[in-house]
């Protein structure tokens, strides 16, 4: 086959790359400028899509945040067997006290029981008609920061077996039970994430297919010249680029407000007991992460809208 | 001579239909210049649309620049397609981009680098009278002159081969003579011309081999005044 080729260089591989993606790359962004509209709107709805996971996925850390500092009050009452005797009840405490996964311990005397529980009930009178001190000393034990939820429960079944101690009592019902509300909502959000993204592939997918279909014509003439499928594709999956990448900015934008909108009353809330927690927004990571995840979709989406069409547009 | 299209007894049918080309068999010679005439239906556009592979016949073999046809990959038929300039009777132009990028396309698709690109686009669209209308939109231009964009594209690449599907179907007859003596100075430089048309005059202006098609068959009957007479009944 004898082609006249002379004169013309084809530059090599990765300069053709280069030259060519660059090319597609701010036609397909030259595309979209076209219809500004269109393309604003797609990229709202694909950006309130991805802000609803990623929302509620900032709610849940922030949640957890709070349970993680209320895990400080968390505290092993162990009611000591009466006839323990107040110095090796002390003792007791300073033995607990050095253990690694225990960051204090008090030691509450019987008579100080009584003294406390005077003071705090009111029932005072009503304990002077008894005999007896009916109260039993008290070992509060607070465990290390370090120590995790089944951490704690150990320490609180290994300090339950000792001999001096009659009852260990661990107060964790509600803290196992935000535990548990975190751990469903982190499905949720799991499985929301999953739908709305979804929805955003069928969103952008939408949006290429009705692109092609505007540009039906230009396809038929790029096939008749012999533009290879990879080719006539491109400038579609940029455009898919383009809109995931609009989208999650969009989201993170949308996220950032929320919670910037939030964070004075929360910040109010926490003050009223007594905290010092603030609203923290989507971390810098996350943010990236949620705008990688709307250029995936995007370009996912557009690579399945433009294979299963492109098939089907042959020159008349 | 080289051999640049073979057909071989090649029978062509749209999904559904009857055939359209029956037992088809010819020969062309690199460096041929061809009219395929016939009256409208006769199988003129499907018999280019198989050389240019935008359909496969069922029976029979072509062969086109070396090339068999029936066993040609669809993954492969564009490459193939890059070799052979097509023109048509509605000139396939894209209207939102100027004629400058309209021609550069066949190049663009190929890859070749920008400074190339911008050269051998400016010869083409020089050879055709077209330079002064680089920038412009092909439908702000005359018939005639969307035509010779057409041409430009069709040629920039330097194809073996071109085919031309009633390429003055839509031109005055000034302009189709000018676009027929257009082919005929391609052809001179070495190119394979073929032209579906069923215009009579323009043949006898500027006259070639003909390969006349009737219902689907080569016929050795030559395209006379009757046939005009058909034709025009055909066609208006
Ligand atoms: N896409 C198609 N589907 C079915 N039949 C077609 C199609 N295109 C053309 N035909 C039929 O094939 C025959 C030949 O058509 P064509 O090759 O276009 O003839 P010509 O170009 O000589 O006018 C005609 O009878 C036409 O009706
Ligand atoms: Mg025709």
């Amino acid at each position: 086959m004898a082609f006249a080729e002379a004169g013309l260089e084809r530059p090599g591989f990765f300069a053709r790359f280069a030259q060519e993606h660059l090319r597609v790359f701010f036609f397909s962004l030259g595309k979209l400028r076209q219809t500004p509209v269109a393309a604003a709107l797609t990229a709202l709805v694909i950006g309130i899509a991805l802000a609803l996971p990623a929302a509620l996925y900032v709610l849940t850390r922030n949640v957890e945040t709070v349970g993680y500092s209320w895990r400080e009050s968390l505290q092993i009452s162990l009611f000591l067997k009466d006839s323990v005797s107040a110095e090796r009840g002390a003792a007791l405490a300073h033995e607990i006290g050095a253990r690694q996964d225990v960051a204090k311990t008090q030691y509450i005397s019987r008579d100080q029981s009584l003294t406390d529980f005077k003071a705090q009930s009111g029932f005072g009178d009503a304990l002077g008609i008894l005999d007896e001190n009916p109260l039993p000393a008290v070992i509060a034990v607070t465990p290390a920061r370090s120590v995790g939820k089944a951490g704690v429960q150990e320490l609180d079944a290994e300090l339950g077996r000792l001999p001096e101690v009659d009852i260990a009592k661990l107060d964790q019902k509600w803290l196992e039970r935000l535990y548990a509300l975190l751990d469903i909502a982190r499905r949720a959000v799991g499985m929301i994430a999953v739908l709305l993204g979804l929805a955003v592939m069928v969103v952008i997918g939408n949006t290429v297919r009705l692109d092609i279909e505007a540009r039906r014509d230009e396809i038929e003439v790029m096939k008749l010249i012999g533009a290879p499928d990879s080719f006539i594709r491109r400038p579609f999956l940029y455009a898919g680029f383009w809109h995931g990448l609009f989208g999650g900015i969009l989201a993170w934008l949308l996220v950032t407000i929320g919670v910037h909108a939030l964070s004075g009353p929360a910040a109010t809330l926490a003050a009223s007991y007594g905290s010092d927690f603030r609203l923290s927004g989507l971390p810098a990571a996350d943010g990236f992460s949620l705008i990688a995840a709307g250029i995936v979709l995007g370009w996912a989406a557009a690579y399945v809208t433009v294979g299963r069409r492109l098939a089907l547009i042959e020159p008349r | 001579m080289t051999e640049l299209i073979r057909f071989d007894q090649v029978s062509y049918r749209y999904p559904g239909g009857q055939d359209v080309l029956g037992d088809v068999s010819f020969s062309i010679a690199q460096g041929e210049m061809v009219y395929v005439t016939g009256p409208s239906g006769a199988g003129k556009s499907t018999l280019l649309r198989l050389i240019a592979a935008l359909c496969r016949a069922q029976r029979g073999q072509i062969v086109v620049m070396g090339q068999n046809l029936s066993v040609l990959k669809p993954r492969r038929v564009p490459a193939f397609r890059q070799h052979i300039g097509l023109v048509f009777q509605n000139f396939n132009l894209l209207a939102d981009r100027t004629v400058f990028d309209n021609v550069a396309l066949p190049l663009v698709v190929r890859g070749y680098a920008y400074a190339d690109i911008a050269r051998r686009t400016r010869a083409a669209l020089d050879a055709l009278g077209l330079l002064r209308y680089e920038k412009s939109l092909p439908l702000t231009l005359s018939g005639g002159e969307q035509q010779r964009v057409g041409i430009a594209r069709a040629i920039v690449t330097k194809p073996a081969l071109i085919l031309a599907d009633e390429p003055t179907g839509n031109l005055d007859p000034k302009m189709a003579m000018d676009v027929m003596r257009g082919f005929a100075r391609f052809n001179e430089a070495g190119v394979t011309v073929m032209i579906a048309t069923h215009a009579i005059d323009l043949i006898e202006a500027v006259p070639k081999r003909i390969i006349h098609l009737e219902r689907g068959h080569i016929s050795d009957r030559l395209p006379t005044a009757a046939s005009r007479l058909g034709e025009t009944h055909g066609v208006r």
